[in-house]
């Protein structure tokens, strides 16, 4: 074929800034949506995406990618399997579908964000491929999830989500909307690019991949691998611009944006990752623990190119390894009895066996959150069921909208002070606010405005927000009688689960 | 044991429909979350606190152009990803095809000076061109009060890409079989400088300009769109006559993506009438764009060889698209 290779003509295609003429050059790029930070435009230009794809190319592997993904066979082969699955499973997908098709969609928004505003050629164009891969990731998960609503309305949760006042979702929206959704171009790519998806996605993508080919969940194994390409891809926009920053003498800001963004996501995959990996995978098809993907995938690959970039580990670095072993069980405690706020069948996932697996991966666990589940499971033998359920509401933080949480024992010396995840808080032009931890209350005190005006679901309760009486709560939140979470074996697995786990793989 | 599961028909938000959804409604409907609240759709600080909730607010939630559930619009194409890419790929391969073939004839040899001019000077500085709708389009990505509209102008911004690409890619053949002329070099100079251009550069920089989410709307996809891709056929058509198919060609299939353009924007339209009120706004803003439209499409098909009325054929198709619209009534 007598036709050009990409490297031959692609440099034009980067050649698209003009100098406007009819309108000042900030009408076309306002600097709090373009660059607040005042590096010239030759410096935008030198944008090198590391990772070169033509729209030729694009569509021709994308096409081939939903091809695979979409096949009629694999969609047989998964309602076969979800039919079979066990309640860890279906647990587990109802968490991963029920909010991922909003967010991803939501995504394609911020990489137009930088298509419109960056004033990096290159970028705009790489930018453009995301705004297209979030569309197909959003449209995917719909997808899929919507092929499980027949079997079970917990999954209707996908498609309606996006619009409930339900606190889970409201502490998703927060945020995605902060990282992604609400700052100039160049600090979202940064946040979203380098800070969300090059360090976390894996998680999702690829750890609880391999858990799900495993679990002999192959579609869906698969699925989560086709997307985790598109964002490895698109990914890359990050690294050039901190680069960029850093060559322009603004590295303290590039590395605040870093710390902040990361710090937002890794409480979102906590929860998210945390809760499936640790508690929801059935025990026999756990690939890895939380802290050992974490350690292998976030801490050593995220140290590593940090320093590659000429920036510095978090400030909170140490307690966040701590967080690594924390939070996420104590997550599972608050959801697990907090259950009728969720709309999906929360599980425990602490029977026997699954405890002395905990146990083995988080030396200690028994005598802090054992001692928790120990109450549950003592409510349960003696059949108080509504013992299970705390009659106070919990406090919830208010940058990350979870649960703040504290548990005995959990406090613990790092870098020669006591951590204890309880009640950090502020006072701020007359109100108080509550925060998980000391890095959610820092991320409030660098941009206060930001955030204080936001209320927290329990803020509403308090407000007269959420109308009052039992149902009130509940409707506020989207949730009729029926989308009340319970727990989804019925209280039977203190003693282990009468169901065979194996059920799940065949 | 597990506690008993019961399914449902299809998506609850979709039911009352009472018919079966098509794949593009299930995957592509309910998902935005910016119009829960009119001064917080972002889930932070409300207006005015938060920059970008004022921005939101001032430019969605405040226009003139107002509908109480954006969220209804259907794209009539139902255009989705995996169609997309499968209709995209199948229209490259064409252009592929129609690249390699010309290429291995040396066309671009074979093509005159007086025609070589015409391509310097009008035909490879649109990749600037594209470069503006590109970013108008995803302007209303990030904008649009609905998921359905972010689809639509989502596959819009890729295709203008897919555009601007071409052209580059021409660009850079030209400039090999013709070393000695400005391909690949004056494209921005020309842009910046030739008069048939100064039109079209200024529509286009001052809808880029242009922030209220409806205004943009109309000026990038109801007027500066049809006439920047209108002014393009002309192109493409008289080329045909300087011996030059394969322009023509690559006009007509860009026509394509163009008219897609205007079947969901024609669209968004009639959907937009349901609201009272909303005809008024729109035609106000399609009177308040044309005559730049036009004076971009005069200036630029003026300055084409034996164009014989080409301004009023492209300004023709651009006003018997609004006339489609349903707006006189
Ligand atoms: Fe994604
Ligand atoms: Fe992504």
């Amino acid at each position: 074929m007598a036709l050009l290779e990409m490297h031959e003509w692609y440099d034009l295609a980067r050649d698209t800034n003009w100098t406007p003429g009819y309108v000042a050059e900030d009408e076309i790029f306002p600097p709090e949506l373009s660059d607040p930070f005042g590096i010239s435009v030759e410096q935008w230009e030198t944008f090198d995406e590391p990772y070169k794809v033509c729209y030729r190319d694009y569509v021709e592997t994308q096409r081939d990618k939903d091809i695979g993904a979409y096949s009629v066979k694999s969609a047989l082969a998964r309602a076969d399997f979800f039919k079979k699955a066990s309640p860890h499973w279906k647990a587990l997908l109802a968490l991963h579908f029920s909010p991922i098709g909003f967010a991803e969609f939501h995504s394609a928004s911020a990489f137009a964000r930088m298509t419109r505003f960056s004033r990096a050629p290159g970028m705009r164009n790489m930018a453009t491929f995301g705004t297209l891969d979030e569309m197909r990731h959003g449209q995917i998960q719909m997808y899929f999830a919507y092929e499980f609503i027949k079997q079970d309305r917990v999954f209707d949760w996908a498609h309606k989500s996006s619009k409930t006042e339900n606190w889970i979702i409201i502490s998703l929206r927060h945020a995605l909307d902060d990282v992604e959704h609400t700052r100039d171009a160049i600090s979202a790519a940064i946040m979203t690019n380098f800070a969300f998806e090059q360090c976390f996605t894996n998680l999702q993508f690829i750890g609880l991949s391999a858990d799900a080919a495993k679990a002999g969940d192959h579609t869906f194994a698969t699925m989560l691998q086709s997307i985790q390409t598109d964002e490895a891809r698109h990914a890359q926009i990050g690294t050039p611009l901190i680069q960029i920053m850093i060559e322009n003498g603004r590295k303290a800001e590039a590395q605040q944006l870093v710390d902040v963004g990361f710090w937002r996501i890794w409480k979102q995959f906590s929860a998210l990752s945390g809760i499936s990996m640790d508690y929801y995978t059935p025990l026999e098809f756990r690939e890895h623990s939380l802290k050992e993907f974490m350690h292998e995938w976030v801490v050593d690959q995220f140290g590593r190119n940090i320093k590659a970039l000429g920036l510095d580990l978090p400030w909170y670095w140490d307690y966040f390894l701590h967080d690594i072993e924390t939070f996420h069980h104590c997550q599972q405690i608050g959801i697990y009895v907090y259950r009728a706020t969720q709309w999906w069948r929360p599980i425990a996932c602490t029977s026997p066996a699954e405890r002395d697996w905990l146990e083995e991966k988080y030396p200690g666990w028994n005598d802090t959150y054992g001692k928790c589940w120990d109450v549950v499971a003592d409510n349960i033998r003696e059949g108080r069921f509504e013992r299970t359920v705390p009659v106070v509401p919990p406090l919830i933080c208010n940058m990350c909208g979870l649960e703040v949480t504290g548990v005995a024992g959990v406090g613990r010396q790092v870098d020669g002070r006591t951590w204890n995840a309880t009640n950090f808080h502020l006072d701020h032009e007359g109100r108080r606010y509550h925060f998980c931890s000391e890095p959610c209350k820092w991320v409030f005190e660098l941009e206060p405005a930001r955030y204080q005006g936001h209320r927290s679901i329990i803020d509403r309760v308090l407000d007269g927000t959420v109308p009052p009486g039992p149902d009130g709560f509940y409707e506020y939140m989207g949730q009729s009688f029926e989308e009340r979470g319970v727990c989804g074996y019925d209280y039977q697995w203190i003693d282990g689960y009468d169901m065979p786990r194996a059920a799940a793989a065949e | 044991m597990a506690v008993e599961v019961k399914g449902m028909k299809t998506w609850s938000g979709l039911a009352k429909k009472r018919r079966r959804p098509s794949e593009y409604e299930v995957v592509t409907t309910n998902l935005q979350t910016r119009t829960r609240h009119p001064d917080q759709a972002y889930e932070l600080s409300p207006a005015p606190l938060l920059e970008m909730n004022e921005f939101y607010k001032r430019h969605v939630s405040e226009s003139p152009l107002q509908h109480p559930d954006w969220e209804g619009f259907r794209d009539p194409d139902e255009m989705i990803y995996r169609v997309y890419t499968r209709i995209q790929d199948q229209q490259e391969q064409y252009v592929d095809g129609l690249l390699d073939e010309h290429n291995e004839i040396g066309h671009d040899a074979t093509l005159s000076d007086a025609w070589l001019d015409v391509l310097e000077r009008l035909y490879t500085p649109r990749r600037f061109l594209q470069m503006a709708l590109q970013m108008g389009a995803a302007y209303l990505v990030q904008i649009a009060p609905a998921s359905t509209i972010t689809a639509c102008a989502g596959f819009q911004d890729g295709d203008e890409f897919r555009w601007l690409s071409r052209c580059a890619y021409r660009a850079r053949e030209l400039q090999r079989a013709h070393p000695e002329r400005g391909f690949g070099e004056t494209e921005r100079r020309t842009w910046e400088e030739e008069p048939a251009w100064q039109g079209f550069r200024e529509l286009l920089e001052k809808t880029l300009a242009t922030y209220d989410w409806g205004e943009h709307f109309v000026a990038l996809n109801l007027v500066a769109k049809p006439a920047a891709d209108e002014a393009h056929r002309q192109l493409g058509r008289i080329g045909r006559r300087f011996d030059d198919g394969l322009l023509g060609l690559m006009a007509d299939n860009q026509m394509r993506d163009s008219e897609r353009s205007r079947r969901w924007s024609a669209g968004l339209v009639a959907f937009s009438l349901e609201n009272e009120g909303n005809a008024a706004v729109l035609s106000g803003w399609i009177e308040k764009w044309v005559p730049l439209a036009r004076q971009a499409v005069t200036a630029y098909c003026g300055a084409l060889p034996e164009q014989d009325d080409a301004a009023n054929a492209a300004l023709g198709a651009v006003e018997s698209f609004h006339r489609s619209l349903g707006l006189d009534a």
